[in-house]
């Protein structure tokens, strides 16, 4: 999310952050991350509560998925917030962190298996992700 | 997953990566080309999330959600393309461990 970089590749420091702890710019971020992994959840719990579905949009009968929306559209609103004061490659970072959380969640909330060629797999993506995103960081601003 | 499934995860990877392409540029041009760019990013996104959530439908998450490590392929092809960058020695190890990643998940 490149809204606080100016075309000369500066970054552009808003005034202060509010007062109290949650209205932190790490606050909210962790907040982001938790309502985008939560959202993820939500739609998985939506989506298999009817069945038959190919395209998704039978899912829109369910409260999870409305849920998942709701969850993803505040997710956005923090994570656009806490960028505003924390610089670009560290949020980047953080936000990796959803690839952890979600099979973390699918398998403490959802009861989901997780097994060894699985696990082997969801590391070498996160190490993936985390190999390109710098170079990703500086291509995002561009594109 | 067979190849139809995962063709579904592809254009969701690549809508999702036109939709934020999208909405960005719709946030910096003037009145004109602002609403038909904000109506490509919605329309795009919408894609994203019926297909995303037609695939939750029969997948577990765990099992899915990996394939969202594709979307930096995506984005570092679309760079290349468009934007003429180099993909670097650095990029390529970055694809390689994701596809392998992606693999190992498809197969479990």
């Amino acid at each position: 999310m490149p809204a606080v970089v100016e075309p000369g590749g500066e970054v552009k420091w808003d005034a202060k952050p509010r007062k109290g702890w949650f209205f932190n710019a790490y606050t909210q971020l962790l907040l982001s991350i938790l309502l985008s992994t939560a959202a993820q959840l939500c739609l998985k719990k939506g989506s298999t509560a009817i069945p038959e579905i190919w395209l998704g949009i039978e899912g829109l009968r369910s409260g999870w998925v409305w849920l998942g929306i709701l969850a993803m559209v505040t997710s956005l609103f923090s994570w656009l917030y806490g960028l505003r004061f924390i610089p670009l490659n560290v949020a980047f970072n953080l936000a990796g962190l959803v690839q952890v959380l979600v099979p973390l969640g699918c398998w403490l909330l959802l009861g989901e298996r997780i097994g060894p060629t699985r696990a082997c797999g969801i590391v070498l993506v996160l190490a993936g992700v985390y190999t390109v995103a710098r170079p990703l960081m500086r291509v995002e601003e561009k594109l | 997953m067979t190849a139809i499934p995962f063709l579904f995860v592809l254009v969701a990877e690549i809508c999702s990566v036109v939709g934020q392409v999208f909405f960005k540029h719709a946030m910096g041009s003037g009145k004109g080309n602002m609403a038909w760019k904000l109506t490509a990013g919605i329309v795009a996104m919408a894609v994203n999330f019926f297909l995303w959530t037609g695939l939750l439908s029969k997948y577990d998450l765990s099992f899915l959600y990996p394939f969202d490590g594709l979307n930096r392929i995506v984005m570092m092809f679309a760079a290349s393309i468009f934007l003429k960058e180099k993909m670097t020695l650095h990029l390529w190890v970055g694809v390689a461990l994701i596809c392998a990643g992606v693999l190992l998940v498809s197969r479990s």
